[in-house]
This record gives structure tokens, sequence and C-alpha cells, in this order.
């Protein structure tokens, strides 16, 4: 008798359990942690390197939104990023988006800078005023190796100069 | 009466027009870009001295760049607490700065190259094109954002990824905090006293 109430007691457990995992499945799913209802917004990159799914949406350094989804548009190769805000968030129509990394090494976020229209972005609508991730490699790569044209400007002043 | 002459120059008239019907709002902007890029590189050929060079490049940047939207968008939200003497106020020095800035760069008898690449569309009345730009042995990526209103004009400018706008508009959006519109417009003034 005493066996059959704990193996109830577990079977109970285990099924909560269970049941508070699919309910954390099904909210993550629809973004709704967040606090209430959202929207979606979308912002077009020319460099996306490093954004995925989950990643932060931050205003202020504040958390106010996730990315949705990253695709490519085969109509000019560049990256649109779909955010998922919070729907209490009224961005002006000419606020700007950029990719930032959390520290040198960190995981990227998407910044969001309010801009001074006072017409607002509806659900669905597009961020064309972005900054791309900064692509570090290149720019160490240009301080390092220096210009090709710098190299070779100095090679024709030299073949020029030569007697 | 012989009519012929006339239908032939109708004829000529109408196809002089075509080409700049069938003109694409992107090809528009392109080529109003290349014209201004090409006027500044004229007038940068024969200006002796950067002073000289910002005065004569002033009118030419004032027609091809939006200054009072690069303006209104760097201050941020912050722009609409300025009152309407404030908002020309800060125009008139942000303009000012930005030519100064970039003429500071210019050294006499060396020339600007500019690659053109392919336009992009990003939305409705919304133009970007992408160039490279060669000057004094360094190449840079420069990113040029047009907007149709009263025809097109820039109103961002991206360099190696770093928008002009969002740079200026962390700076002037800390100024507005601590201060408002006053401590802005002084930021303004002192930058441009420093430059000078």
């Amino acid at each position: 008798m005493k066996n059959t109430k704990l193996e109830l007691s577990v079977g109970i457990f285990v099924l909560l359990g269970l049941a508070a995992i699919a309910y954390l499945t099904i909210k993550f799913g629809m973004g709704s942690l967040m606090g209430g209802d959202t929207y979606m917004i979308e912002t077009r990159f020319a460099n996306a390197g490093g954004v995925h799914p989950g990643c932060s949406v931050l205003m202020s350094g504040v958390t106010v939104g996730r990315v949705e989804g990253v695709r490519m548009d085969p109509s000019d190769y560049s990256a649109i990023v779909t955010l998922r805000l919070t729907s209490g968030l009224h961005l002006p129509t000419d606020s700007m988006a950029s990719v930032k990394t959390s520290g040198l090494i960190g995981d990227k976020y998407i910044a969001l800078s309010p801009g001074a229209d006072d017409a607002f972005l509806k659900p669905g609508a597009r961020i064309t005023m972005t900054e791309s991730a900064v692509d570090l490699e290149s720019l160490i790569g240009k301080m390092a190796f220096g210009s090709v044209d710098k190299e070779k400007e100095n090679q024709d002043k030299g073949t020029t100069n030569a007697p | 009466m012989n009519s012929r002459p006339l239908l032939i120059l109708m004829l000529l008239g109408s196809l002089l027009t075509i080409p700049r019907a069938i003109c694409s709002p992107t090809e528009e902007a392109d080529n109003r870009l290349k014209k201004a890029v090409g006027e500044v590189v004229a007038i940068a050929a024969h200006a002796p001295d950067r002073k000289t060079l910002s005065e004569q490049v002033k009118p030419v940047l004032e027609g091809i760049l939006s200054f009072e939207t690069m303006t209104r968008r760097a201050i941020g939200p912050g722009w609409r607490q300025f009152t309407p003497a404030q908002q020309q106020e800060a125009t008139g020095l942000f303009t000012t700065l930005i030519i100064r800035t970039y003429t500071a760069k210019f050294t006499p008898g060396e020339l600007p190259v500019e690659t053109f690449k392919t336009a992009s569309t990003p939305s409705p009345g919304r133009v970007e094109v992408p160039t490279t730009s060669s000057y004094n042995g360094s190449s840079y990526d420069v990113v040029y954002r047009l907007e149709e209103s009263e025809g097109w004009k820039i109103t961002d400018v991206v360099i190696e990824g770093v928008s002009m706008i969002a740079n200026y508009r962390t700076q002037f959006d800390a100024e507005f905090t601590q201060g408002g519109a006053n401590a802005v417009i002084k930021a303004l003034n002192h930058s441009l006293s420093s430059s000078q």
C-alpha cells in the first residue's frame, strides 16, 4: 500500500514536470516570455554575421525582444533579420538597428536606436537604416598589412624615382 | 505643304524624352550621386587649400545632402523637444561641422577615386549606393544612403560599416540626456571651435 502511494506521487511529479516543460516550450516558441503581446519587424543588413534566432534585441541596454529568424534576400543578397519585439515598444520610422558584440569576442546582439520621426513603424515594417557587423579581421588586416593601393602607390613612386 | 521635317523633329523629341522616362528610381539616384561626386572632385582638383575647398564645395553638398534630415536623425528622439529656433541653429552648426570634418582630410594635389558598385533599393523611396573610395593611398568601403524628398538626397554615409548618423546619435543622445537642447548646441559649438 505504501509503495503504491509512493509510486503514484512519483508519477504525478513526473507528469507535472513534463507539463511544465511543454508549457515553457510553447511559451518560448511564441515569445510570450518577454511579457505579453509581441509584434514582428524586419531589419535589412549587408552582413548579419553571428546573428542567429534567439539573439537578444536591446534598446538602451534593456532587452526589448529577440531575433526570430535570419534569411537572405535573393534579390540583392542582403540579410533580412526578423525581430520579435514587445508590443509596448513604439519605434519611430527613422530608428536604426546595429549588429553589436558583447565585449570583444562575446555574443552578437541587435541594438535599436530610436529616431526622431513622429510616425511609428507598423508590425511587419522594415528598418533599412542599419549598421552591419563590423568585420574586425578585415580591419586588423588593413592595419597590419596596409592597403594594397598604398603599396602599389609606393612601388610606383619608387619606380618613378629610380634613375 | 511638306510636313515631313516637323514629323521628324517630333519623333526626335520623343526619342530624347524616352530615356528620362524609363530611368528607374535607383538609376536616377545613382546618376544624381555620381554627378555630385564628379562636381566635388572637379572642385578639389583646383582648390589650393582646405578653406577654399570648404567654401566652394558647400553649395554642391547642400544640393546633394539633406542636412535637415541628417541633423534630425543624428539628434534622435530629443529633436522633438527642440524649439524651431534651436532646430534651425543645430542644423546650421551640424552642416558646418560635417563640411569641415570631411574637408579637413583634404590634401591639395591629391584626388579621390570613387568606384561605384551596383545600387540597390532596400525599400521604396530609398536607394543605397556602395562605393570604394581611394584617397591618399588608402581605400575605404563607403555606402551612400539616399532618400527621395524634393529629389534624391543623401541622408546617411556608412564608412567601413559605421554609420555617420548612428555615430553622432550616440554622442548627441548623451549630451541631450545631460542638459537638453542647449547642451547639444553647446557641444556642436565646442566641436566647431576645436576643429578650427
